[in-house]
């Protein structure tokens, strides 16, 4: 690292030094543009002038960011409390520390509002100096004698209120598309069958990571934009990601100052509560290789389409996608066009960018160079699993009994019989399926005089792929309950069958989650 | 069901229009409420959703004023811009202005009969109306 940085100095001269950049502030005559500007010079009067005439580009992002929380300290109450489990506005606060510091993780949920009410929305209403309501339950200690507490706060009772957030402003981040045959509710939102839309995050250009991809400027102690207020990089964020282009910051800041404007809590439907925080970073054009990199446009940052109807870690890439093409709204996926829009906005990132910019014309905000940098290798690892490989479909699924549209009731049922089976897919001469029947079908045609197989046959079939982790086909068997699963492929060729059965006699039952 | 107010002017009062709307199309409608005279009239009604489009459609074409009260609501105040429910509207009726905000055009959402985008939006600033 050290040698690294002495390499860049010797390349780049600097033309301007931290200094004099905080100087130009003091005495306002700072040149300063939101990044977007910034690029529309360069493509205009090229490079070198764009760098001579301005001094700081500023970037921003404002998006869902799931590692985030706050933290608090709501002193200590008389007689004492210990806090072992405690709660603001019915939400579960973990307890980090000591009797009286507590952590509001922005994903929690609401034990009375589910999904609909989480962290991320206490702290919003702590944010706009709502009135909360707190309490605690401990256990006891001679010094710290009380068990239970209640009261209401807002934020000027609390003694810290501390944005923490373990991973935020994600360089970039997937595209995800749904290829199964029903809507899915992602932490990527909403996703429509048979890849029928896509959904991205992250302000590509503007975003900060992306201007300063080599981590020069932003780092350990880079004074930063934070939900309105003022706060601090505090070094790498977690599973940051640099081998990969996924980088990610840890950040923190005093949210007492902060504004709802750019702290708000978020439910996402199926996946639970979530916070969108705003996060602007100014980019100090030191030597003219730091404005080459804030130059870099949408057209030349790419990521990947991501199929996120597989339930699994490695979820199938389906192509490389630029933020150009995501942000013009369409894009094209096997042929066909279909609409892409963004998770995180656009028009408040953009908002960042300029509000930024202008508490730094105003002399309000100097700049800070870090003093330790980012790694800008490895990547993240997943988790090390000891209790044997998780189980998928393909590990239990089994022969399926099959038969065709034109085969009598009688010789299906005798099928049925002899392989002594309940349920029977029904296919076509490619063996792709077409229906299903169960005993139970059978049982009921033959009581009611019905002649005909195509009569029973059930069509709309809940099938799985051979990939599925088991938690997830059990779920689908009680969602709609049904005891069997046909298993297929993409060509709905059927591969075989997996039953409520087999999935027990597994897990012994304990898959209904 | 969606409600459509249907307004006739001094010429079109006198046509049988709305027999000849109901015969041609095959569609029934419920009048929940008519205000008729020789300068024209008003006829609130009730139609199924399915049918809604086809019907507005029908009596437009023979010079009846059709308006939909309002379908669905965006809350600008809450709404974020983010654009998670851009994607999934079928009728074009979420789009992105030049500066990147979200707007609704409340016109041509279907409202009940979708509702795609309503659970989607991370701040519930979409509610659907009646
Ligand atoms: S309800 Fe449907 S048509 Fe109306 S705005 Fe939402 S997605 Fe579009
Ligand atoms: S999803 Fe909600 S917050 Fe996002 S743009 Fe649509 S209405 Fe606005």
């Amino acid at each position: 690292m050290e040698g690294k940085n002495l390499i860049t100095k010797n390349l780049t001269r600097n033309k301007r030094t931290i200094e004099e950049i905080n100087n130009k502030i003091e005495r306002s005559d700072i040149q300063v543009l939101p990044v977007s500007e910034f690029k529309k010079i360069v493509e205009s009067k090229g490079l070198e002038v764009a760098f001579n005439e301005i001094d700081i580009v500023t970037t921003g992002t404002f998006g869902a960011m799931c590692s985030s929380g706050a933290l608090i300290n709501v002193g200590h109450s008389d007689p004492p409390i210990k806090i072992q489990n405690a709660w603001i506005n019915d939400v579960p606060i973990t307890h980090p520390g000591a009797a009286v510091d507590l952590f509001i993780g922005a994903t929690l949920s609401s034990e009375t509002k589910g999904f609909e009410y989480g962290g991320g929305h206490v702290i919003e209403d702590l944010v706009k100096g709502k009135n909360v309501n707190f309490r605690a339950t401990s256990y006891g200690t001679d010094c710290y004698p009380r068990t239970e507490i209640e009261t209401t706060l807002t934020k000027d009772d609390l003694n810290q209120f501390i944005l923490l957030n373990f991973r935020n402003g994600y360089q970039k981040y997937s595209c995800a598309v749904n290829g199964r045959d029903e809507i899915i509710y992602t932490y990527m939102g909403k996703l429509l069958p048979k890849y029928r839309n896509a959904s991205y995050s992250g302000a590509g250009e503007i975003s900060p990571l992306n201007n300063d991809p080599s981590y020069e400027v932003i780092g350990l102690g880079t004074k930063i934009f934070l939900g309105g207020g003022q706060g601090y990089v505090l070094g790498e964020g977690t599973q940051h990601s640099p081998s990969t282009g996924y980088g990610t910051l840890m950040v923190k800041g005093n949210a007492k100052n902060m504004s709802p404007e750019f702290i708000r809590g978020a439910s996402f439907t199926g996946y639970g509560p979530s916070i969108y925080i705003g996060l602007g970073i100014p980019v100090p054009l030191l030597n003219i290789e730091i404005a080459k990199k804030a130059a870099v446009r949408d057209e030349e940052i790419f990521t990947e389409v991501i199929d996120y109807g597989v339930p699994r870690l490695g979820r199938p890439v389906l192509r490389q996608v630029s933020y150009r093409e995501l942000k013009s709204g369409k894009l094209m996926l096997n042929g066909r066009e279909i609409k892409v829009s963004s998770m995180s906005s656009l028009q408040k990132a953009e908002l960042i960018c300029h509000e930024l910019a202008s508490w730094i014309k105003k002399g309000n905000f100097t700049l800070t160079l870090p003093i330790e940098r980012l790694s800008n290798q490895g990547q993240p690892k997943p988790m090390r699993q000891i209790k044997g490989a998780a189980a998928f479909v393909d590990s239990i699924l089994h022969e399926a009994v099959t038969c065709q549209e034109n085969e009598t009731i009688e010789i299906v049922a005798k099928r049925l019989i002899t392989k002594n089976v309940n349920h029977i897919i029904v296919t076509d001469s490619d063996q792709k399926i077409t229906g299903i029947v169960t005993s139970w079908d059978i049982t009921k045609a033959i009581a009611n005089g019905v002649r005909t197989l195509k009569e029973i046959i059930v069509r709309r079939v809940y099938t799985a792929s051979p990939n599925e982790p088991l938690e997830v086909v059990a779920k689908r068997l009680a969602q709609h309950n049904i005891s069997a699963l046909p298993v297929i492929d993409e060509t709905q060729k059927v591969l075989g069958i997996i039953t409520s059965e087999d999935i027990a006699k597994l897990v012994g039952g304990n898959l209904n989650g | 069901m969606v409600r459509m107010m249907l307004r006739f002017d001094n010429e079109k009062v006198h046509e049988p229009v709305t027999s000849q709307v109901i015969l041609e199309e095959k569609i029934p409608i419920n009048i929940m409420s008519a205000y008729v005279n020789q300068q024209g009239g008003e006829i609130l009604i009730d139609v199924e959703s399915e049918n809604a489009e086809r019907l507005a459609k029908a009596f437009r074409k023979k010079g009846v004023t059709v308006d939909v009260p309002k379908l669905i609501e965006k809350d600008d105040l809450k709404c974020t811009n983010c654009g998670a429910c851009v994607s999934l509207c079928p009728m074009n009726a979420l789009i992105f202005n030049a500066d990147k905000s979200v707007e609704l055009n409340e016109a041509v959402c279907n409202g009940i009969t979708c509702g795609l985008c309503v659970d989607a939006c991370p701040v519930r600033a979409i509610r659907l109306l009646g």
